[in-house]
């Protein structure tokens, strides 16, 4: 009995005495994210909550809620209480889902407060060296012998598939699309040539077309990296208006007070400014980007329409 | 290569070097102790700390966590059926009927001996053949693995001790539980009754209910035994005899040899490693009945191979720059966070850091050694635990390490429901380790099959018009006729009457 009432005294004052901005954090947040321990989610929510924590004066948790592609965290964090406590460090998966799954147990835009982008990193594509000239070369290629060649990706449903699908529909080109169990081992099939093509991440490509194994057909962000001025974007060379980026961000529970909602974000794009947080974003292929609510909620809105879009036109089947 | 790798080990001997080796080796061994924490957890709770360290020490840091918690996943399976990885469910088969029987610890000192001539093989394989290694592994398309998963299959329903139709039952019913989740040609999910479902069963909650939790219950229903273990362990009860000794020489060689290859193949190396080498013993033994029983060879041939996997399973990752399993991705992670881009020109761009971190293998697998031989006095003590104590803290401990996979209860629901299913599966003579491997397997079989499938238009001779394909499919044909006769010849042969 006593027990019980220990357990529910805290409840019942927190109840009682709603966080008013100005005592606003009083006790430890945390960063729930959707992925295993040990991922880059996991990696970048411990750096932000290291980075958050000195900001906000109390310690920031972060929480692992691994499971069906991050939806298991979103529906999670969706329902908790907009308190301001509980923050989710989410990805560019979190439009795809909108569009991949029959139910999800949250709205995809509705059900958060928006907080900020942490970064957004485009999509290289790229094939052994030598195999293609460019961009061009390639689609011609494609078209000339329709379904044989091979794109290999990290998996179904990812957005390194949408992006080939993407491609496929923009140009007209038939590829055969591949999953592999995660870019890796899409990589490794490319080298070895099982595959004539991957469309991966920086993090998975670049080091590859350093070291001459690979040559970076093109990029998928609409304007050329700023990070790599050489390489042709998808839109300048073969379908206009392309424009695939991903990213990482935070958003909360729908109805966070506003008031707490900016003072997380600042907390946030403070965060963003420090060296480690700055040289991890970078690390990983990512340009830093800091953005308010309302700018995150757009991006989010536009990728979950294209991707729905694509998901439905390439018949991919939903969850 | 000899300058290399004394550059390599000039690096490593530095002394602040040196203690972040032994640091991690010790720390690996630990968490491979605990049941259920894996080496992600201990490594990925440790990536901060790589921060404030630079490249190379990162990097033998986390190396060393990885192949430590391999030794120490054969302690907690040797001592209490608690296999942590797939590759330590072997070790049980042996090693824990060893300590059942008043030899823990010669099985300990047999496991961390063999498992230290299997790392050394190791490290020398790639010492001296990474590159040629990386060109074989790049050979190995969907086709040959999934051919490889079927002959890996066909050993798994070997080790049993009972007949083999029920071994084979077993790998069928790992097989189903591992269809549980998304399937990785489409998408759709199967059987995915709650949303934590969705990524499938999860190979911990398995191997610890099937393996841990059940042998819990079983013992929970048998009177209290009085402890038999001394409290004082004569050195010479824990080194084998000059005959045990001899007959090991050949396990361990055929099982680093095994081991070594399996490794380098990114993504399926250990696991498969040591039961192969496992069932490969039992083949070739001319006491195939010991099997099961606390047999030294069976023990010795798996540790060796996992331990030799451990080692050349970086070399995808070194030579590559691709991670071949989750822990090497977290490691090359590390490696980014410090600015440094692992791919194919680490070896000529870091060369410090290459062969720094290679020799730290050789280091650590001999500090390894060290830290171990003493300390099976102390492990063996663990059993003089009664077990009303011993137990519960077991199940406590179990509930933890499942937990912290993943942060899901559910989990641990499993964990336990598996227990009982374990439980009612001994009672009725059905083993679990076929089912683990199965599980395991499964999902490999089918999604190289069908990736198969897909790059060649559906044509099923490709399996056997690509040459190492082939061979797979010969070796695979040649083991089912063995099978076949060696059963059909025993029916026929009446065992010999005693006289």
């Amino acid at each position: 009995m006593f027990k019980k009432l220990l357990t529910t005294l805290p409840l019942v004052a927190a109840l009682a005495l709603p966080a008013s901005a100005q005592e606003f954090p009083d006790r430890a947040l945390r960063i729930v994210h959707g992925f295993g321990p040990g991922g880059n989610a996991d990696t970048m929510s411990r750096i932000m909550a290291e980075e958050m924590s000195t900001g906000l004066g109390q310690p920031v948790v972060v929480e692992s809620r691994p499971g069906a592609g991050g939806t298991v965290a979103s529906g999670y964090v969706s329902n908790e209480e907009p308190d301001g406590y509980t923050m989710q460090l989410m990805v560019g998966g979190h439009a795809v889902a909108a569009g991949l799954y029959n139910s999800l147990p949250y709205e995809s835009v509705e059900g958060f407060t928006f907080i900020s982008t942490l970064g957004q990193f485009p999509f290289m594509v790229a094939a052994r060296s030598g195999e293609y000239e460019s961009m061009e070369a390639l689609i011609a290629a494609a078209a000339a012998a329709p379904g044989t060649i091979k794109i290999g990706h990290s998996g179904v449903g990812s957005t390194q598939h949408l992006t080939g699908e993407l491609l496929a529909l923009r140009t007209g080109a038939e590829f055969l699309h591949i999953p592999y169990q995660g870019g890796a081992a899409a990589s490794t099939a490319l080298m070895s040539g099982e595959v004539d093509v991957v469309i991966d991440t920086g993090t998975v490509i670049r080091p590859q077309a350093e070291a001459g194994v690979y040559d970076i057909l093109a990029i998928t962000s609409a304007e050329r990296w700023p990070d790599a001025p050489d390489l042709p974007t998808v839109s300048e060379t073969v379908a206009e208006g392309f424009d695939v980026v991903s990213w990482t961000g935070i958003g909360m529970p729908a109805g966070v007070p506003s008031e707490i909602a900016d003072r997380i974000r600042a907390e946030v794009h403070t965060a963003l400014a420090a060296p480690a947080v700055n040289d991890m974003i970078v690390s990983l292929g990512a340009e830093p980007s800091p953005s308010t609510g309302e700018e995150m909620t757009a991006l989010i809105e536009g990728q979950i329409a294209v991707w729905t879009d694509v998901i439905n036109s390439a018949g991919i089947e939903k969850r | 290569m000899l300058d290399q790798f004394l550059l390599g080990l000039s690096v490593v001997l530095q002394p602040h070097v040196l203690i972040y080796a032994f640091f991690g080796v010790f720390l690996g061994q630990l968490i491979g102790v605990l049941p259920g924490v894996g080496a992600i957890t201990a490594i990925s709770l440790l990536l901060p700390v790589t921060f404030y360290l630079d490249a190379t020490t990162s990097m033998i840091l986390l190396a060393g966590i990885y192949y430590g918690s391999q030794y120490g996943g054969s302690i907690a399976s040797i001592l209490l059926n608690l296999p942590g990885t797939p590759s330590s469910v072997v070790t049980c088969l042996e090693g824990y009927p060893l300590a059942q029987s008043d030899r823990a610890g010669l099985a300990l000192f047999v496991a961390a001996f063999s498992s230290f001539i299997g790392g050394m093989v190791g490290v020398a394989i790639l010492v001296l053949a990474a590159i040629p290694m990386t060109v074989v592994a790049l050979k190995f398309g969907a086709p040959e693995y999934a051919m490889l998963v079927i002959l890996g299959l066909l050993a798994a329903s070997m080790i049993g001790t009972g007949s083999q139709i029920r071994s084979f039952a077993m790998v069928l019913l790992g097989i189903a539980l591992g269809l549980v989740g998304a399937d990785a040609t489409t998408g759709y999910y199967r059987f995915v009754a709650m949303p934590e479902l969705a990524d499938g069963i999860s190979l911990v909650s398995l191997a610890m209910g099937l393996f841990g939790v059940s042998e819990v219950i079983r013992n929970a229903s048998r009177r209290p035994a009085a402890n038999a273990a001394p409290l004082i362990i004569k050195m010479r009860d824990v080194i084998p005899t000059r005959a045990q000794a001899k007959s090991l020489a050949f396990p361990i060689v055929r099982g680093s040899s095994i081991g070594s290859f399996f490794g380098a193949l990114p993504g399926t190396g250990a696991a498969i490693a040591s039961f192969m080498a496992y069932a490969m013993e039992k083949r070739f033994s001319k006491t195939p009945m010991k099997f099961g029983k606390g047999h030294l060879p069976g023990l010795a041939a798996p540790e060796s191979a996992n331990n030799a996997a451990s080692q050349t399973g970086f070399i995808p990752t070194l030579t590559l720059g691709v991670p071949g399993d989750a822990v090497m991705a977290l490691i090359i992670g590390a490696l980014i966070l410090n600015g440094i881009i692992p791919g194919p020109r680490l070896m000529v761009d870091q060369p410090e850091l290459f062969w720094g971190v290679i020799a730290s293998f050789f280091v650590g697998n001999i500090i390894l050694l060290l830290i171990n031989i003493p300390l099976i006095r102390l492990w063996v003590l663990l059993l003089r635990i009664p077990y009303q104590k011993l137990y519960p803290m077991i199940i406590i401990m179990i509930c933890v390490g499942v937990y912290s996979h993943r942060t899901s209860v559910t989990d641990v629901l499993l964990t336990l429901a598996f227990g009982i299913l374990g439980y009612l599966m001994k009672n009725y003579r059905f083993e679990p380790a076929p089912v683990l491997l199965g599980f395991v397997l499964g999902p490999l079989l089918e999604d190289n099959f069908r990736r198969t499938m897909l790059l060649y238009g559906g044509d099923f001779t490709i399996f056997v018009t690509r040459p190492i394909s082939a061979v797979l499919v010969v070796c695979s044909a040649l083991m089912i006729v063995w099978a076949v006769w060696s059963s059909l010849s025993h029916r026929r042969i009446p065992a010999p009457s005693s006289p």
